[in-house]
């Protein structure tokens, strides 16, 4: 059964309010969800009062001010920071997002800033994504061919052919989609999630790959594959703009016209 | 699993709420109702075409307001369902998951369930 109320140790209590220094007019709050696993209490929010007058574009470089001049125990990760790596996936005023193409000044009032959601936290803004991990690793994203190892060394595709990996194939796995679906929430251990049943449909629309039936037939599953209910979250939350929602609604067409 | 006594990181109160994920819980919700509503308007007909004095009782509960509130609710919740059941039978097919379209279908079925609530009452009045 769904658990739609959160643990008793996951409430957030009160945190600490980081006063600005710098006396500057241009002030942004940011209230960022903290918690270490190093001392016993629940999660808090901390505010920071951030001097925007002297501080980059994104959402990220709010992070990275605060983590160099307030409070440097700030954890979260970060790679590329050109929205190319999905490793600063987080939840931004409402909405998952990568926090390195989010300009801040999109956000009015203060600026929430909480991590991925329903995931077991590892430290302030990370959270724990192997579950999504293990799932995507079930779903064998690899191209598996019948081919001898001769045949295999170019495996020749028309453009129309590669052109239905367009929209899938840029999928960055930064897990936005999958922690803003409410069907991942309550049912993440048997769902397999917009970004994973992305993969999956990326994987079955190549024409290269000689496994589509199986493939098909592994991911049609009441739990896998249909708790999708079209809620479209992760369509709206996609930051690459990419569309899982089309994705899996195309494996269920396939499903029924096979 | 290594983080399975680690707090649960916030979903339900923080994240916002968007036109498709509101219309689709509302279709949930409402589709519940639709069945209890069914079913009581089921023992109605049977009661009504049992005994001839529940009618009275019946009519004079009708036309009172919370009867009024919950014909036009019904009219409403009935509405709401058949036209984003079409929405779902589009996506079934392939078509409308573009943002935007869909977007505009869950605007059109807001609208569109209330005009078609409204008419239903009406013509609904008229006939009787």
């Amino acid at each position: 059964m769904s658990k739609f109320s959160i643990p008793e140790n996951s409430k957030i209590i009160k945190g600490n309010y980081y006063k600005d220094t710098t006396g500057s007019q241009n002030i942004k709050k940011v209230n960022v969800y903290r918690w270490s696993p190093d001392d016993n209490k629940n999660p808090r929010i901390d505010t920071f009062e951030v001097d925007m007058d002297n501080c980059g574009p994104k959402v990220l470089d709010v992070l990275f001010k605060i983590k160099n001049e307030i409070d440097p125990s700030l954890t979260f990760r970060r790679s590329c920071a050109h929205g190319v790596c999905g490793s600063c996936a987080m939840n931004v005023d409402g909405v998952n997002t990568l926090s390195c193409i989010k300009s801040h000044s999109d956000i009015n009032g203060d600026l929430n800033i909480y991590p991925l959601p329903h995931l077991r936290v590892i430290k302030d803004l990370i959270g724990d994504l192997s579950n999504l991990y293990k799932q995507y690793e079930s779903i064998q994203p690899w191209l598996k061919s019948s081919k001898t190892e001769t045949e295999k060394q170019e495996i020749i595709q028309s453009q129309e052919d590669r052109s239905k990996l367009d929209g899938y194939y840029e999928c960055i796995l930064c897990a936005c989609c999958s922690t803003a679906c409410p069907s991942y929430w309550w049912n993440g251990d048997k769902y397999l999630g917009p970004a994973v049943l992305l993969q999956a449909y990326r994987w079955i629309s190549d024409s290269r790959d000689d496994e589509k039936k199986a493939r098909l037939k592994k991911v049609a599953d009441e739990l896998k594959l249909y708790r999708c209910h079209t809620i479209m979250n992760c369509t709206n939350s996609c930051p690459k703009g990419l569309n899982p929602a089309k994705a899996i609604g195309s494996i269920k067409k396939m499903l029924a016209t096979s | 699993m290594q983080y399975e006594n680690n707090p649960l990181t916030p979903h339900l109160d923080i994240y916002s709420w968007q036109i498709s994920s509101l219309l689709s819980i509302t279709h949930r919700i409402v589709g519940v109702l639709n069945i209890i509503a069914t079913i009581l308007i089921c023992f109605w007909v049977i009661i009504v075409t049992t005994f001839d004095l529940s009618y009275n009782t019946f009519f004079l509960f009708i036309n009172s307001y919370i009867g009024k509130f919950l014909t036009i609710g019904l009219c409403w919740t009935f509405s709401y369902h058949i036209l984003n059941e079409v929405r779902h039978l589009a996506w079934d097919m392939g078509y409308g998951f573009d943002l935007k379209t869909s977007k505009i279908t869950g605007v059109l079925t807001i609208v569109g369930s209330i005009v078609l609530a409204i008419m239903i009452y009406i013509i609904g009045k008229k006939l009787i």
